[in-house]
C-alpha cells in the first residue's frame, strides 16, 4: 500500500488551504479531503500520570464497548463500525453563547492543542478500565465559545445518521431512543478534569470508541461520556439525558460514581477491572473525590444519583 | 447416547476455560457461559414431552440427563456469583440476595432446580415426580432473571422468552384439549 509521507501530506493540506479553494468548487475539495488517507497518529503532551495508573491494553479498550448505536453487544460494534466515515466531521455549537458555529474536528485540534489524560473509566454495569485518552479539556472550548449568563447546562448530542449507525435505522425496534443525549451542569462542564477526547493510545479514536470526538467525564459512570458528538449546546434548563429518559428510577442526571449508592438491580461497591479475574473496590467519584466533591457539597447524593 | 449428550452439553465449558486467559471481562464471560448454558438446557429439557405429543417421537429417556446438565450449569453460575463475583463475602452475598430482586429471583430458580436434582433418583422420583412441575416456575424465574440482569435486554433474552412461551403455550393447549370439553 502506498502511504503518503507525513511531510508531503501536510504540504498537500497546506496547498489546498492556500489557494485551491478559489479554483475548485467546495464539494470537490471535501471529496478530495475525504479521499486522502487520514493520518491516525497524533502529537500531544504526555500525562505525567501522578496517580501511577496502569492503562488497560489497546486491545482490551478497543474490543469491549457499549455503543448501542451499533449493537447492545460488547464486541459486535467493533466489526459493525469499521466502515464508519469519521472524516471530515463537524460539530455544531449552538444555544446560549456568543457566536453559534460549526467547527471541524481538525480545526478544534488546531485551536486547543492536544494532551494526554490517563483516566479511570467506570461503567454503571460494574466493569472498569484505565484509558490513556488524548484530547483537550472542555473548558478551553467553552472559554472560546463564551456561554452567556443564561447558559446553566451543557447539552451533548450524538450524531443522528442511520447510514452510520444501524440501530438508528430500526425505528421502534431500536435498542434505545435516538439520538443519544447527555448533559452536564455548567460548573461540571468547566471542571478541569472534564475532557473532550479525539484519540487514545497516541492515535485517533477508533470508530467503536466513539470516533471522531467524544466526551470523557472520569468521575461519572461511563454512560455520561457520550460518543461521536454532533452537537454541543449551552442551555438554560437541565437536559433530559437518554438513560434517565429510559428509566429515571435506575439512572439519574448526575450519575456520579458512588460505591455507597446501589443501582436498583445491582451493587456498585466493587468493580471488575477489565482483564482481571478478581474484583476491586470502587472509589467515591471514581477516585477523583479530592478534585470534584466540592461541586456537590450540600447535595443529597442518594436523591440526586 | 447419554455420554455423548453429556459430552456435547459440556463442550461450551471447555471453550470457556480455553478463552478465560485472554478474556477481557472474565467474570462476566463465565456468568454468560454458565447462565446461557443453564437456560438453554432447561428449555431443551422441556422438548422431549413436546416432541412426544406433537411428532410422536419419544425422547423422554433423555429428559433427566438434560435437566441434570441444566442444574450443573446453574450450580456453576451460582459458584461464579459466590466465589468470583462476591469473593466469598457471605455478608454481602446475603445482603445482595435479599435486596436485589434479580438476584433472589435467580436464587429461587436455583433452589427449585437443586430440589429437583436431589429428588431425581429412582426411589424419590417415584414419590415426588408430581412436584417436578415446579420446573415451569424455575424456568419463568430464570427467564426473568436473565432479562433483569442486562442493562437492556438483547436478542438472547427475547429469544429464550419467545421459546419459553411457545413451549409453555403448547402445554396449556394440550392440557385444555384433554380437560376442557368443547361443543
Amino acid at each position: 500500500m502506498h502511504i503518503t509521507p507525513e511531510a508531503l501530506f501536510e504540504a498537500r493540506r497546506h496547498f489546498l488551504k492556500l489557494g485551491a479553494g478559489t479554483l475548485v468548487s467546495s464539494t470537490a475539495i471535501s471529496q478530495l479531503l475525504a479521499n486522502t488517507p487520514l493520518d491516525m497518529s497524533l502529537t500531544y503532551t504526555p500525562d505525567p500520570n501522578p496517580l501511577k495508573l496502569s492503562p488497560n491494553t489497546f486491545e482490551q479498550i478497543t474490543n469491549y464497548v457499549n455503543f448501542y448505536e451499533f449493537s447492545t453487544d460488547k464486541t459486535a460494534p467493533v466489526k459493525l463500525s469499521q466502515k464508519m466515515k469519521t472524516d471530515p466531521w463537524s460539530v455544531g455549537f449552538f444555544g446560549e453563547m456568543k457566536t453559534e458555529q460549526m467547527l471541524r474536528v481538525d480545526e478544534l485540534i488546531a485551536k486547543f492543542g492536544l494532551e494526554e489524560r490517563i483516566y479511570r473509566f467506570r461503567c454503571v454495569e460494574g466493569w472498569s478500565m484505565v484509558v490513556p485518552w488524548i484530547g483537550f479539556p472542555l473548558y478551553k472550548l467553552l472559554d472560546y465559545l463564551e456561554p452567556n449568563s443564561k447558559a446553566k447546562y451543557v447539552k451533548f448530542t450524538t450524531r443522528h445518521d442511520p447510514a452510520l449507525f444501524p440501530d438508528q435505522a430500526k425505528g421502534i425496534f431500536a435498542s434505545i431512543p435516538h439520538p443519544y443525549v447527555e448533559g452536564l451542569r455548567m460548573d461540571e462542564a468547566r471542571h478541569p478534569l472534564t475532557f473532550i477526547a479525539v484519540g487514545m493510545y497516541g492515535k485517533r479514536l477508533l470508530p467503536q470508541n466513539g470516533a471522531p470526538i467524544r466526551l470523557v467525564v472520569p468521575w461519572k459512570y461511563g454512560f455520561k461520556s457520550i460518543k461521536s458528538l454532533d452537537l454541543i449546546e449551552c442551555v438554560e434548563s437541565e437536559p433530559l439525558n437518554t438513560w434517565q429518559a429510559i428509566d429515571a428510577k435506575e439512572y439519574g442526571f448526575y450519575a456520579n460514581v458512588n460505591p455507597a449508592v446501589d443501582h436498583p438491580r445491582w451493587t456498585q461497591s466493587k468493580e471488575r477491572l477489565l482483564g482481571k479475574l478478581t474484583k476491586q473496590a470502587t472509589l467515591p467519584f471514581n477516585g477523583y473525590e479530592k478534585e470534584v466533591a466540592s461541586l456537590y457539597s450540600g447535595i443529597d447524593l442518594r436523591k440526586f444519583f | 447416547m447419554k455420554p455423548l449428550l453429556v459430552l456435547l452439553a459440556l463442550l461450551p465449558l471447555g471453550l470457556a476455560y480455553y478463552k478465560l486467559e485472554s478474556a477481557i471481562d472474565p467474570i462476566k464471560m463465565l456468568y454468560n457461559y454458565t447462565g446461557i448454558g443453564a437456560i438453554t438446557l432447561l428449555l431443551l429439557s422441556l422438548l422431549p414431552s413436546t416432541c412426544k405429543r406433537i411428532c410422536g417421537v419419544n425422547f423422554l429417556r433423555y429428559r433427566k440427563t438434560i435437566g441434570l446438565l441444566s442444574f450443573a450449569y446453574a450450580l456453576l453460575h451460582v459458584s461464579v456469583f459466590v466465589v468470583l463475583d462476591s469473593e466469598l463475602d457471605f455478608v454481602t452475598i446475603f445482603e445482595k440476595s435479599l435486596k436485589k430482586p434479580f438476584i433472589y429471583i435467580g436464587l429461587i430458580a436455583f433452589v427449585i432446580l437443586l430440589l429437583m436434582a436431589l429428588t431425581s433418583f429412582k426411589k424419590l422420583f417415584a414419590k415426588l415426580s408430581k412436584y417436578h412441575k415446579a420446573v415451569y416456575i424455575a424456568l419463568a424465574l430464570a427467564l426473568l432473571h436473565s432479562f433483569w440482569a442486562q442493562k437492556v435486554a438483547g436478542v438472547f433474552e427475547y429469544s429464550v422468552i419467545a421459546v419459553g412461551v411457545v413451549l409453555l403455550g403448547e402445554r396449556v393447549w394440550a392440557w385444555k384439549a384433554l380437560h376442557v370439553k368443547t361443543f
